[in-house]
């Protein structure tokens, strides 16, 4: 009983000086957020010596006035750790029951140790919520680490059961957020197209990280994983969006495929080696899965980033996009997205770029000179247009109609 | 392992025959191997070993066989003045190198080898006022934690006994005892600050920094039969009380005490610490005929120099720990001294059985318990966790060398999150578990 008063205690101290801030607050993304941490120095040292590990420390955050004791912080990310700049995860609950800030179990700080723009990861994931598509919500921080400036970060939400809720909403007041929720993860060396691995759940699990219902039995986690995979790779095409329509949100893997390309994501789920970087989501009490958004810093590599780049190589992707239906609401989507990237995307870019130029400028810690910022920025803001004018020539040539004017 | 261990089990069982020492030199049986040089020089061989059977309800992850000792050594005298002992683990461990991603993926396997060295003394007693040991041993603090592995009354030591008394370090102590054998005093200075306190995680230091150990630790102990000279019923007289004390400098980093069961579960993390730690303790001991009731109150105190997360100062890390128990020859012999069967079995008689019960227990918590609590190891307010533990117990010595012991325990954790694990729990708890045990234990 005391235990569970202490805890009461330590989440009513932690949130009563929150009121009337929110999460969009938090992630608000026309504001520079400024989160400061304050941990022991030695934690700190010990932290950035072995970045490469997901060690905890303890850590007190203050953001606009508010202090929140007692967080846990660790190094994360895969290529993008640093020692000198630390991609951090920020958890709420790591040493105190039920602690959460603003309703946040946990938050992500971004290190854009491989965005030289500062602005890829969040106008990406911007443009795919304007798409529909699940996307974390973000926005940009300056971070202080025991009163020093540790450098321009993106504040990126934690895909959790939180962020489920968020995106699923509730049915009959049940909030759909006790799904099963898996990260990808990347096994270096050993590059994965969606080829069937075998009845074992091994080889699904290496992949799929569970984040949620951890303690189910493991026929309930990946069975139905290794089940989708199966069918994906036996399933003829003519009952193919039948049976896997039934395992796999089709619609919305093909919007989401197509809105990566739109972006010349190369490091994604059609990525040049192999799958990458996204979540998946068995929404619950269904047997449906469908794909979170996650990590886009790679993203606007080249406006005229093949529309059908590596179509053929994954399995999911080939045979999906095989079905005249699922194609032609490929192009459609790719169609859709250059149109509302016309209207918002190089803007979008324009303004967050004034809202962080100055701290980018003065990060100490990034590991790009300033004129490499300044470079890719330039670049970046060409971008848009340029690759609206290429998609619509390509989509055009590849549904045979009139090519719209410009195209060769 | 079974078959040789089922042999050893019956020949010792047998090996009943008197000593034959006296008067001999060479090799001999003196209850154990032993080379006799001359009348004050002489090596015994000395071996033991323990093993274990456990059950846990609910199922715990922790293996049901567990090899619990298993040890060698040798014990002497070089004159009437000095005699010596050195004793060394045999376990199973894993090649030095043996990254933990390793071990956790079974890609690596232990091998049963020579691990730590237990006692390795000298020891100097001509005078009985004044005597002198160095060397590696255990430092005088706590009653239980000071008996041998293989003479207690229970399978387990308590959690105090364990996890806040330091146990071995190397030192220089004196000792002896005045006033006729009624106050026994020891003091000594030791190189870290015990076994028990040993640090187990990597040490960071900035680069400049020289790594740091504990230590030196001083410890001392008083024990004294106080009644001795009042009038009160003469059962009462022998009973002995002690007070103890160590203190050390220990520094910053995740050094401090921290709870782990008998089974080896942690149920309360190293916190960071610098500076010194104390520990206090307090001990009775009274064993009229066949009975025994022994008690401990122990404490350790640890500061927190700096170590808040803006290097402001924490409050004192306080571990505490208590026990009471009391036991029952019911086959009649002297509870006083080392317990020998009357009738060895096949010797007449069924060995020396004996009946008894603990309780226990062991806490840990910051000096400030004001404000919200965390489980964070820079807290101001550390999240408390206490396990109690009561234990029933009955020992049957077959005899010298054989000795059964079975044990019936449960724990109760104060804190679910910090409890052991069930097998195949969707969440945490429960905070109540029985575990049962059965020895067999092999000395001479």
């Amino acid at each position: 009983m005391r235990l569970l008063a202490s805890v009461i205690i330590a989440v009513v101290l932690v949130s009563s000086p929150a009121a009337g801030q929110t999460q969009d607050d938090f992630f608000n993304p026309e504001v520079l957020q400024r989160v400061e941490l304050w941990l022991h120095e030695s934690d700190w040292e010990k932290l950035k010596a072995n970045f490469q590990e997901n060690t905890y420390y303890p850590a007190d955050m203050i953001w606009n006035g508010i202090t929140v004791r007692s967080v846990g912080i660790r190094s994360r990310g895969l290529g993008s750790r640093r020692a000198q700049k630390p991609g951090l995860r920020v958890d709420f609950d790591r040493y105190s029951d039920g602690q959460q800030f603003l309703g946040l179990k946990s938050f992500v700080l971004d290190n854009l140790s491989q965005d030289l723009s500062g602005v890829k990861e969040t106008v990406a994931m911007k443009f795919f919520t304007r798409l529909g598509i699940p996307a974390p919500r973000e926005t940009h921080t300056r971070l202080y680490v025991n009163g020093r400036y540790a450098g321009l970060y993106a504040l990126v939400e934690s895909v959790d059961k939180t962020m489920m809720g968020r995106v699923f909403g509730s049915i009959n007041g049940n909030i759909q957020n006790d799904g099963y929720l898996f990260e990808y993860n990347y096994v270096l060396g050993s590059p994965w197209r969606f080829g069937y691995e075998g009845s074992a759940l091994t080889p699904y699990k290496a992949r799929f990280d569970i984040k949620t219902n951890e303690s189910h039995a493991e026929s309930l986690i990946w069975g139905p994983i290794e089940e989708l995979v199966r069918l994906v790779n036996t399933t003829p095409s003519s009952s193919f969006e039948q049976t896997i329509g039934a395992k796999l949100d089709l619609p919305a893997f093909v919007r989401y495929i197509a809105a990566q390309n739109f972006i010349a994501q190369n490091d994604a789920f059609n990525g040049y080696d192999g799958m990458n970087n996204f979540y998946f989501y068995r929404l619950e009490n269904s047997s449906v899965h469908t794909f979170i958004a996650w990590d886009e810093d790679n993203a606007f590599l080249v406006p005229d980033f093949a529309i059908t780049m590596r179509l053929d190589e994954n399995v999911l992707t080939r045979k999906t996009l095989e079905l005249p239906s699922f194609r032609s609401q490929y192009f459609a989507v790719l169609s859709e997205a250059a149109t509302s990237a016309a209207e918002w995307m190089r803007a979008e870019m324009q303004r967050q770029f004034n809202l962080i130029d100055q701290a980018m400028l003065e990060d100490p810690q990034k590991p790009y000179t300033n004129a490499e910022y300044q470079a890719e920025r330039e670049r970046l803001l060409a971008f848009p247009d340029a690759r609206v004018s290429f998609v619509r020539c390509e989509v055009s040539k590849q549904i045979g109609a009139a090519a719209p004017s410009g195209c060769q | 392992m079974k078959g040789p261990l089922f042999l050893a089990v019956m020949a010792l069982a047998t090996l009943a025959t008197p000593a034959l020492a006296q008067d001999r030199r060479g090799l001999v049986w003196d209850n154990r191997p032993s080379i006799v040089f001359g009348e004050d020089i002489n090596i015994d061989l000395r071996g033991r070993a323990q093993f274990d059977w456990r059950k846990f309800d609910p199922q715990r992850e922790e293996e049901e066989f567990d090899v619990r000792t298993l040890r060698i050594g040798l014990k002497g005298n070089l004159t009437e003045h000095l005699d010596w002992e050195i004793e060394r683990e045999i376990a199973e461990l894993y090649d030095e190198g043996a990254t933990e991603d390793q071990i956790d993926l079974g890609l690596v396997e232990p091998k049963w080898r020579f691990g730590q060295w237990k006692d390795v003394f000298i020891n100097w007693t001509t005078f009985d006022a004044l005597s002198l040991k160095g060397g590696r041993f255990k430092m005088p603090f706590g009653l239980e934690q000071n008996t041998g592995v293989s003479d207690l009354d229970f399978a387990y030591r308590t959690f105090g006994s364990n996890k806040i008394a330091p146990g071995r370090d190397r030192g220089v102590m004196v000792y002896g005892d005045v006033l006729d054998g009624a106050l026994l005093y020891e003091a000594g200075v030791f190189d870290d600050d015990g076994d028990n306190a040993e640090f187990s995680l990597e040490q960071f230091v900035l680069e400049g920094e020289d790594l740091q150990d504990a230590g030196p630790s001083f410890a001392a102990r008083v024990v004294g039969e106080i009644f001795r000279g009042l009038p009160v019923p003469d059962r009462l007289k022998g009973a002995e009380v002690g007070i103890a004390y160590t203190q050390s400098d220990v520094p910053e980093g995740l050094n401090s005490l921290f709870g782990e069961d008998p089974f080896g579960f942690d149920f309360f993390e190293r916190v960071y610490v610098k500076g010194r730690r104390q520990r206090t303790g307090l001990q009775f001991d009274w064993s009229p005929q066949s009975l025994g009731f022994r008690a401990e109150w122990m404490q350790s105190r640890e500061q927190r120099l700096g170590q808040s997360n803006r290097n402001e100062n924490l409050s004192d890390y306080i571990g505490t720990a208590w026990y009471g128990s009391a036991t029952w020859l019911v086959t009649g012999e002297d509870k006083d001294s080392d317990v020998t069967p009357n009738n060895p079995l096949f010797q007449g008689g069924v060995g020396a059985i004996e009946i008894g019960a603990r309780y226990d227990q062991l806490s840990f918590k910051s000096a400030n318990t004001e404000g919200p609590a965390f489980r964070n190891p820079r807290s101001e307010h550390l999240l408390s966790n206490t396990v109690k533990q009561v234990t029933f117990g009955a020992n049957w010595l077959v005899n010298r060398w054989v000795k059964v012991v079975a044990n019936a325990i449960r724990q109760s954790y104060e804190d679910p999150e910090r409890a052991p694990r069930v097998l195949g729990a969707e969440t945490f708890g429960p905070t109540d578990f029985w575990s049962g045990l059965l020895r067999l234990q092999i000395l001479f």
